[in-house]
């Protein structure tokens, strides 16, 4: 060792383990080298440990490496070294390629510097780089077409060798670069460059095998088109290489189709072959064809007509964004050129689809759901931010502006951000920040891949990996960035600009200039911002652009808050299934809401609540009718907690209050149903919001009617006492819902089907108590529903309906306990106990509540059937069959009483509870799917059969419900209208434009239905022979 | 305004053509016509034509009313019969929802979903229809209240100046002027019966050919003072009218039936699909043989392959492998000789091919084939060699298309029901109709 070294000129070098690198530095390899010298060029890698060790192996190979540092000229080679271990190996492999750092001018390759004229400008590289690669394999570039004279396994190795020569020598300049931030795109164009040009050298290659063995083959004319980033020249290091092959027969040619065809998917697969096949010198990478028509099962290579034959088939489908970054890269350029040109009227016809960009955003979406939740935070491409969120919104607008707009046909990134500002589409400073934010997260993944020459994407997690990062970023004349903190700062910070963006770039423009925020936003034309939005969804775009302009116009604090909130909206809105009836939703709301502050404050703050409220809107009439008279609801929206439906107990314990607090009946009872209409707002919010599911919207909506029908029953018995000259109530009278209610399964806009039993009270005549309890069932009933002063807004009016009772509006509409009793032991039929088994009591007395289920579970629950009632039950629901479906109706579209409907699994399952509940008490309850559910644990049904009529019921109990959200009115037929189907189908959980699945899906679950329904309640074995159903 | 749409509105132009009829298609196959000036045919390409379906057989109660009618450029033809002066037109339509989408209750749809499906696989459907139909006098009947055929001749007779044989040569010639090449003609084995045997075609255009061929034949017959008919079994003393099918899948360029070398040259695909094909054919008998009639032919005796099984050139076997020129790969094919001349041919491709498709997507075993005339068999052969009978009624036919996912699948729920409602329909209709048959066999005797 010439001199000792102390420990700081060690760190000062950025060496991490001293101890390793004293002993490295002792080895005999570096005798003679000026270790200070050393240590002072060294600062300048990356890694310094690994560029000491890697060195310290080269000069083991090449002791002349020495000079370079002796001469101060090791710094290009030791920022490489402690870069790229790959490309060090590399070296190591092939010290003769050592020469590029001797002397950069050596055989005139493009080496060190080679890519840079006098001037220090970037060259076109494309024709030095191919020139070089066709050479390495002995073909002359200027050949039309080229063909090697090397084949085989010397011609991968020559090709390959030449292909890493380059590399390192775009490396080099890469890392030595003053500013790689700005150098980034140049990289990658020689990059992409360089890899079509391995393409070219290695369809030589395969030209010339294929020559040995068909002369024919000259006739065959093979182009290779590049896609993705190769197509665009935005290539990183590392990465599969997407080509797609044609071909073409020269005229007059002897060859048949199909056998043109075979000599060309050999010349593709003789590429792949070259590039990857086994050899001393490592394969490079992956040559994808998969994005070919028909990808894996595909003929490798087809005919121009025959790929645009296959495109028409797909034409507006995503698969087009692909080629709108293909480029013809080797092979017959004037080929490719006419594959280009038959394509591009395909590509530009894309985004005139209805809906466009939601379906591509979800494709989006989708992505970033299939990527664990670890890894979404470091992916620099396809995270949340990363790279994919700055493509893809240029894309986009490509795609929607670029139909009438030809300056946007372009194909890189960059290039299309600057075309979208120059046309005004995107603002400036947007443009700006866009470019400037992906060629820094394009730096940060050319800088991980470079390290193993491997495909990945990842933000690194350790502090070494890290450390190396930020050196590497870091140019050597440079102080930026300083240390890892600093780097990950401003990534983080990217990342978060970067989320923002489609926002900022699809619907900020769509304000109107004068709402602009700041002079720097770009201002679309009208024909523009039309387009945009019709793309984005909006079936009026005019309209829509009015309510725009009527939300931002304006110098009101309430006009600038609308100019932030609004472009969030309008994307949110697009996502519903009627934009255009959300957007003049939120108009009115607004508009009502008026200068509340915490309406567009809470707008403003919370992104959940904007991002609901938009869903709401643009999916229900109903709710935004309601919420237009009742905005403060609207507040709901920010808190999970508020939107929950309140409990009985607690909305009885309000009501109570209430009706303390105003003891005029007309008053009180317009307040219960004030609050009744409140709580179903919020329940349908809920439900909306897809916070409950739809057993715990009907048990709530339950729990709403239940907790008025208790508050009001006391009113009423207190005013018809009153109304009998005091002296306390005449009977005690109990209220039994009936039918859904009585199962928990109400739905928007059911009635509310019930039993009255009054009991005297003690000393009152019988007959007395009757005619009171009668006063007060009508009281009930009437002040349930009588108008109120001042009116309750589109209040859903709850319809008590007593017809149910035992016979019917012939019956007295209030009995006596006793008086059931009496009935159902003498004159009741089958069909009123079926009806019994969904009695449920639910206000009056808990007394007389107990004591009239303790009897009905005996009359429901304790006899089962005997073959003459099930006989009956069978032949009534066939009557009911053939009688109560509307005339006209389409049986196979009627929710209720259609085949498979709900009646069917309605009165399958009751006869079953009939039947079996003696000896299944489980079987005990008033709700449908509980029963159907303890049936199947009991196998008295097969889990299949159970599970179809619980998937027939639930769906349709759904779409009734969901029926009422869209248009506020209850129907019990699957709709015909397309846009009301559309709706349902969003509302029960398809996507956009899967309306015919859901209409197919429908009709298919209620026809299975309906075979187990025939099966198992009518004992028939061909579903369906017997009725027209 | 796409290129293919251009060359129409040119052609009208320049031909000076007054009316462009839109056709399409009822789930029994019923040809539909709406005419159209020239001026409305831009309109109609880039909105489509409104019109009302509820009065069209299986778009009833299925969908509101509005729907669209889409014409397809590609099929753009002048109709020949109708002279030089005021020149006529037509285009096949797909039937569109007002939002654009296809109609689920359109039967070119429901074909065209089965291509795509096919196309998904990677696989192009190939035709070869030969359409068989009876000759007769118009308006003359026997004392039995027959109909007449033009002639007594039998297979491939030659008739010298034969009614049948300047049909044929002018039905050709028209057939050949809308673009449907031919490939051959004949006089059929009944009295009075001919075949005209259309060139491949890619499906869905050979649905459509058929459809035109029809209608090409029936116009021909009438200039000439003749009655055409497609009812699969007119005359109970003569054989009944088929539209048997050959079918081949191309993967890419390639013939995905080939495989030299193998028994008969059939691929693992060709057997599969085949097996498919056979374990679906009592299912969709329904829609192959969709008439009352229909099953007058099945069952008559005369070569309707009413048992399933496949042979290799064998004239029994539902699936029948045509012998072929050696080493022409491109023309290995299957026939299934399960469909008659009425059947609608969109419905009845559209479920023979997903058969198939089934067959190699799960891939179905192939049973052994059949090398002797299943016909002359004894029931309890037919049953050890596992050749199950076809529906022999209309009814039994519904009762297992009734029960079948399969079919309910291909067709889509709406088709499926619409069809069901329209068949029973007509079987109700049938069963309480008092034939001329009891009238001789009971009226005297009981």
């Amino acid at each position: 060792m010439s001199q000792p070294l102390s420990h700081r000129e060690l760190l000062s070098a950025g060496i991490q383990d001293t101890a390793r690198a004293e002993s490295l530095l002792d080895s005999k390899e570096l005798v003679g080298v000026e270790l200070g010298d050393l240590l002072a060029q060294l600062a300048v890698a990356p890694d310094p440990d690994t560029a000491l060790l890697l060195l310290i192996r080269l000069i083991e190979r090449e002791p002349t490496v020495t000079r370079l540092v002796t001469a101060d000229a090791a710094r290009p080679l030791l920022r490489l070294l402690g870069a790229s271990e790959a490309l060090g190996e590399y070296l190591i492999r092939r010290p003769e390629q050592l020469d590029i750092f001797r002397d950069p001018d050596v055989d005139s390759t493009p080496a060190c510097g080679g890519l840079v004229d006098a001037q220090g400008s970037a060259i076109d590289a494309a024709p030095v780089l191919r020139a070089r690669l066709l050479a390495s394999v002995g073909a002359d570039p200027y050949e039309e077409p080229p063909v090697a004279t090397m084949t085989g396994k010397d011609a991968s190795v020559a090709l390959r060798v030449e292909y890493r020569r380059q590399l390192v020598a775009i490396a080099v300049q890469d890392l030595m670069a003053d500013d790689p931030v700005a150098m980034q795109p140049v990289v990658s164009m020689w990059l992409s460059d360089l890899a079509a040009a391995v393409l070219e050298a290695a369809l030589a290659v395969s030209r010339a095998e294929i020559l040995i063995r068909y002369d024919e083959a000259t006739d065959v004319e093979l182009t290779v088109i590049a896609m993705g980033k190769c197509g665009a020249r935005e290539l990183n290091y590392f990465s599969d290489v997407d080509v797609i092959f044609a071909h073409d027969v020269a005229e007059g040619s002897q060859l048949t189709r199909q056998a043109a065809a075979d000599i060309a998917g050999e010349l593709a697969a003789g590429i792949t072959t070259v590039v990857n096949q086994p050899a001393r010198e490592p394969a490079l990478w992956e040559i994808d064809t998969n994005l070919r028509p028909e990808g894996q099962d595909g003929v490798l290579s087809r005919t121009v007509s025959s790929h645009l034959e296959y495109y028409q088939r797909w034409a507006h489908t995503w698969e087009f964004q692909a080629l709108l970054k293909a480029r013809p890269v080797a092979g017959s350029l004037a080929l490719g050129q006419r594959y280009l040109d038959a394509l591009s009227s395909l590509i530009w016809q894309a985004s005139t689809r209805e809906g466009f960009v939601r379906q591509v955003q979800r494709m989006r979406h989708r992505v970033i759901d299939h990527i664990s939740h670890d890894q979404r935070q470091r992916e620099i491409k396809l995270g949340p931010g990363g790279l994919r969120d700055v493509e893809f919104p240029a894309q986009l607008l490509q795609l929607v502006h670029g139909k009438t707009d030809p300056e946007l046909r372009v194909r890189a990134t960059e290039d299309a951000l600057e075309a979208l500002q120059a046309g005004s589409y995107i603002g400036p400073s947007d443009a700006q920040v866009m470019t400037n934010n992906y060629r820094f997260l394009r730096l940060i993944e050319h800088r991980v891949q470079l390290v193993r020459l491997r495909r990945t994407h990842m933000m690194p997690d350790t502090e070494h990996e890290l450390r190396m990062l930020t050196r590497s970023m870091r140019p050597i004349s440079g102080q930026w960035p300083k240390d890892p903190e600093q780097l990950v700062k401003a990534w983080k910070a990217t990342v978060r600009s970067n989320r923002t963006l489609f926002e900022q770039l699809f619907y900020r423009p769509l304000l109107p200039s004068t709402a602009a925020l700041s002079p720097d936003d770009a201002r679309l034309t009208p024909e523009a911002a039309t387009a945009r939005l019709a793309a984005l969804g909006y079936r009026d775009p005019r309209g829509a652009v009015r309510h725009i302009q009527s939300l931002t116009s304006g110098v009101s604090r309430q006009a600038k808050l609308q100019r932030q909130i609004l472009p969030a909206m309008l994307g949110w809105l697009a996502w519903g299934p009627d934009p255009d009836g959300g957007l003049l939703g939120f108009r009115k709301l607004s508009e009502s809401v008026g200068g509340s502050h915490w309406y567009l404050h809470m707008l403003r703050d919370s992104s959940a609540a904007g991002e609901r409220l938009a869903h709401v809107l643009s999916s229900s009439r109903y709710i935004t009718d309601m919420l237009e008279h009742t905005p403060q609801a609207a507040a709901w929206m920010d808190r999970d907690q508020d939107l929950m439906p309140l409990s009985l107990d607690t909305i009885q314990t309000e009501m109570t209050a209430l009706i303390h607090r105003h003891p005029n009946l007309p008053d009180a009872a317009r307040y219960v149903r004030v609050v009744r209409r409140r709580e179903i707002l919020r329940i349908s919010l809920a439900d909306a919001c897809d916070l409950v599911e739809q057993p715990q919207v009907s048990q709530a909506l339950a729990a709403a009617d239940q907790a008025a029908v208790e508050a009001l029953l006391r009113l009423v018995v207190d005013h018809v006492t009153q109304k009998w000259g005091g002296e306390g109530p005449r009977a005690d009278v109990a209220v039994i819902a009936m039918g859904r209610q009585g199962g928990y399964e109400a739905g928007y806009g059911s009635d509310l089907d019930v039993m009255f039993v009054h009991q005297p009270a003690a000393g009152v005549a019988v007959d007395e108590a009757s005619r009171f309890a009668v006063d007060v069932a009508k009281a009930l009933i009437s002040f349930m529903k009588m108008p109120t002063r001042p009116p309750i807004v589109l209040e859903p009016v709850l319809e008590i309906d007593a017809d149910l009772r035992p016979e019917g509006r012939r019956g007295p509409l209030v009995r006596s306990l006793d008086s059931y009793r009496a009935y159902y032991e003498q004159w009741a039929d089958t069909w009123e106990i079926q009806a019994l088994l969904k009695a449920r009591a639910i206000a009056g007395s808990q007394h007389l509540q107990d004591a009239f289920t303790q009897w009905a579970d005996s009359v429901r629950y304790t006899h089962g059937l005997t073959k003459a009632q099930a006989q009956e039950i069978r032949r009534m629901k066939a009557r009911v069959e053939a009688e109560r479906l509307p005339r006209g109706a389409d049986p196979a579209r009627h929710l209720k009483l259609g085949r498979g409907g709900l009646t069917d699994v309605e009165w399958l399952t009751q006869t079953l509870q009939l039947q079996h509940t003696p000896d299944y008490p489980e079987l005990q309850t008033t709700n449908t799917l509980k029963a159907l559910e303890a049936a199947k644990a009991a196998e008295l049904l097969t889990a299949e059969d159970a599970n179809i009529l619980i998937h027939a019921w639930s769906l349709a109990t759904r779409i009734r419900s969901g029926i009422v959200i869209s248009t506020g009115k209850v129907s019990d037929v699957l709709p015909t209208n397309r846009d009301l189907l559309e709706a349902l189908a969003r509302w029960t959980g398809y996507d956009a434009g899967e309306v015919g699945e859901f209409e197919d899906d429908y009709l298919r679950i209620t026809r299975h239905a309906r075979a187990v329904f025939e099966r198992v309640f009518y004992g028939t074995t061909s579903p369906r022979a017997v009725s027209d159903f | 305004m796409d290129r293919q749409q251009e060359y129409v509105l040119r052609t009208l132009e320049d031909r000076d053509v007054r009316f462009i009829r839109l056709w399409f298609t009822d789930v029994v196959g019923a040809l539909k016509s709406v005419a159209l000036a020239p001026a409305e045919v831009e309109y109609a390409f880039s909105e489509g034509l409104g019109f009302d379906g509820s009065s069209v057989e299986g778009f009833t109660r299925i969908f509101e009313s509005d729907m669209l009618l889409q014409p397809d450029p590609t099929t753009f033809q002048i109709l020949p019969w109708r002279g030089d002066e005021e020149q006529t037109s037509r285009m096949f339509c797909d039937v569109k929802m007002p939002d654009g989408e296809p109609s689920m209750a359109d039967p070119r749809n429901v074909l065209r979903r089965t291509l795509n499906t096919a196309a998904d696989m990677g696989f192009s459907c190939y035709l070869h229809p030969e359409i068989e139909f009876y000759l007769f006098k118009a308006d003359q009947w026997d004392d039995q209240g027959v109909p007449v055929p033009v002639d007594e001749a039998g297979y491939f007779d030659h008739v010298p100046g034969g009614v049948a044989q300047d049909f044929r040569r002018e039905a050709v010639s028209m057939l050949e002027a809308v673009g449907i090449s031919v490939e051959f003609s004949h006089h059929e084995a009944g009295w009075g019966q001919n075949e005209i045997d259309l060139r491949v075609a890619d499906a869905l255009s050979s649905a459509d050919n058929i459809m035109t061929a029809r209608t090409v034949i029936k116009e021909v017959a009438t200039l000439r003072g003749l009655h055409a008919s497609f009812m699969p079994k007119p005359l109970g003393s003569q054989p009944g009218s088929a539209l048997h099918t050959h079918f081949s899948l191309f993967e890419s360029d390639a013939n995905a039936f080939h495989e030299p070398g193998a028994e008969y040259q059939l691929s693992t695909t060709a057997r599969r699909f085949i097996a498919g094909v056979l374990r679906y054919s009592a299912e969709i008998t329904a829609v192959t043989h969709q008439f009352v009639n229909s099953y007058k032919r099945l069952w008559g005796g005369k070569e309707a392959p009413s048992y399933v099984s496949w042979g290799h050139n064998n004239r029994s076997a539902l699936v029948r492998i045509p012998l072929h020129k050696p080493n022409k790969a491109g023309s290995a094919r299957i026939e299934y000789r399960g469909i008659d001349a009425a059947a609608n041919p969109y419905l009845a491709y559209a479920l023979i091919i997903s058969a198939g498709l089934k067959g190699i997507e799960e891939e179905y075993e192939l049973p052994d084939a059949a090398d002797e005339d299943i016909g002359l068999l004894t029931t309890r052969e037919r049953m050890l060699m596992g050749h199950a009978a076809l529906p022999t009624t209309l009814h039994d036919a519904l009762g297992v298309l009734e029960e079948s996912e399969f079919v309910a699948d291909v067709l889509g729920e709406s088709v499926f029901q619409s069809f069901l409602r329209a068949k029973r329909a007509e079987w109700d209709e049938y069963r309480v109709n008092v034939s001329p048959f009891e009238i001789r066999r009971y009226l005297d005797a009981i």
